[in-house]
């Protein structure tokens, strides 16, 4: 670390959000607001200046010598995590690991790897892991006039609502499965501001032609699989296990294979209205 | 059939009930259990100083029906299976649940119990990340927590090549 502390920094900031707190530090002047379009939603301005954890970015400087490849790297603490020609690629590691870092060293809040939109005032949280089709049933829900909160991290507070973690969209390409981000606003869709109550749970996994005939789980049944997408229930498993238990009180939990999004999409949408107008009569 | 004598159920997990489940996290495992309420009532019932038949005759009492104890002793297989009882006799001839159901017959006035296990997962298996073959420049992007130092692609090995 003295190493790295030595080198000239040009450029930084500490920054909090959730409660946890992280730095970050560039060795070239201009490529902070390029840091800036990555740190997580609704981070804010730091005074202190000791943080939990501190990135620093080394920015490869333009090579004299002729088919010399200088690479762009990126320390975690004292620990390179990632090093690349290309600085989006050296920024998108960069996102991952602070988000990732945040979600498991908050103690304010429970990150659940979910999908999530806002619904007539009740959440629509899609809990999976990478692959199972959640950004995609997201864009759907949105299109049908849903609103965006997130499509990486259900995030949990003490009385088991639902906060918006709105960052960009990554949209998968369904060959490559490189993902293009797209903001909200890009999309034409509102962001959640308030948090929600969790009105269903949709447990699913896309395959291809199958048909949506989702079946309805027990609280405890739905509950084991949100803990299965619990970032840090192995570090906080006491918190995690009393918010899921105020998360899951008056919620619906569903679980199916799905086959393509849109129709999926309108069935989760209705139901949430139905049961809505259930609980109002 | 050996019969489990006093089973006990083990004290360092924690839990929290959902409804009629039982929902417990096992912190020495990192595993998340889901018990049924028959399952739930069995497990709350192992205190070391109960044997089946107790248990099943207080079960019947709680429970309003009768409860035969093959039933217990599946729950109690079941439990066992799932490491959440201390030192459990091992059955003799195991009671599968297919047997059990046979035994103990379809029109059963309470639910056969059930145990469903998950394993926690760690940070990074909570997140989103790359299949295999896909370009990285973390580890951390990556399922496998593999990104290939040369070749730059997820679950890579760290082999040069020539």
């Amino acid at each position: 670390m003295q190493k790295l502390d030595r080198l000239g920094w040009a450029e930084g900031l500490a920054l909090s959000a959730f409660g946890v707190r992280a730095g970050v530090r560039v060795n070239a002047s201009g490529v902070l607001p390029r840091i800036l379009t990555v740190l997580p939603p609704g981070w804010k301005k730091s005074r202190r200046v000791i943080v939990q954890r501190l990135y620093s970015l080394v920015v490869a400087q333009s090579s004299e010598r002729a088919g010399m490849r200088r690479l762009h790297v990126l320390y975690s603490d004292s620990m390179r995590i990632a090093r690349d020609a290309a600085l989006d690629q050296v920024l998108a590691a960069l996102e991952t690991d602070l988000h990732l870092y945040i979600a498991e060293a908050t103690s304010d809040m429970t990150f659940l790897h979910a999908g999530v939109v806002g619904w007539q005032g009740r959440a629509i949280v899609l809990p999976g892991r990478s692959f199972s089709g959640k950004t995609t049933l997201v864009r759907e829900m949105l299109r049908l006039g849903a609103t965006y909160y997130s499509d990486e991290f259900a995030v949990v507070d003490n009385f088991g609502l639902v906060h918006p973690f709105a960052r960009p969209l990554g949209i998968r390409d369904d060959s490559s499965h490189a993902q293009t981000k797209y903001t909200a606003s890009e999309l034409g869709v509102a962001s959640g501001v308030k948090s929600l109550p969790m009105g269903i749970a949709v447990i699913c996994q896309f395959e291809t032609g199958a048909r949506w005939q989702p079946t309805p789980l027990s609280r405890g049944q739905g509950a084991l699989e949100l803990l299965a997408n619990s970032v840090a229930v192995r570090s906080q498993p006491q918190q995690t296990l009393r918010r899921l238990h105020k998360l899951a009180r008056n919620s619906l939990f569903i679980k199916g294979t799905r086959g393509e999004a849109h129709g999926v999409a309108a069935s989760i949408l209705n139901l949430s209205c139905a049961r809505k107008q259930l609980e109002t009569a | 059939m050996k019969e489990r004598q006093f089973p006990r159920a083990r004290v360092d997990c924690l839990s929290r009930e959902f409804d009629s489940d039982l929902l417990i996290y096992d912190p020495q495992r990192n595993v998340g259990h889901c018990l049924n309420s028959t399952a739930a009532a069995a497990w709350k019932l192992c205190d070391g100083s109960n044997s089946p038949s107790q248990i099943a005759r207080t079960l019947s009492r709680q429970l309003s029906a009768p409860v035969n104890k093959s039933i217990v002793l599946l729950a109690l297989d079941q439990l066992a299976d799932a490491h959440l009882v201390v030192e459990p006799v091992v059955l003799a001839k195991r009671l599968s649940r297919r047997v059990a159901v046979r035994r103990i017959g379809i029109a059963a006035a309470i639910a056969l119990p059930l145990v469903t296990s998950i394993v926690a997962p760690t940070p990074a298996n909570a997140a989103s990340c790359f299949p295999n073959g896909h370009p990285c420049v973390s580890a951390a992007q990556c399922c496998s927590g593999l990104c290939g130092l040369f070749s730059h692609t997820c679950g890579s090995i760290l082999i040069k090549k020539r």
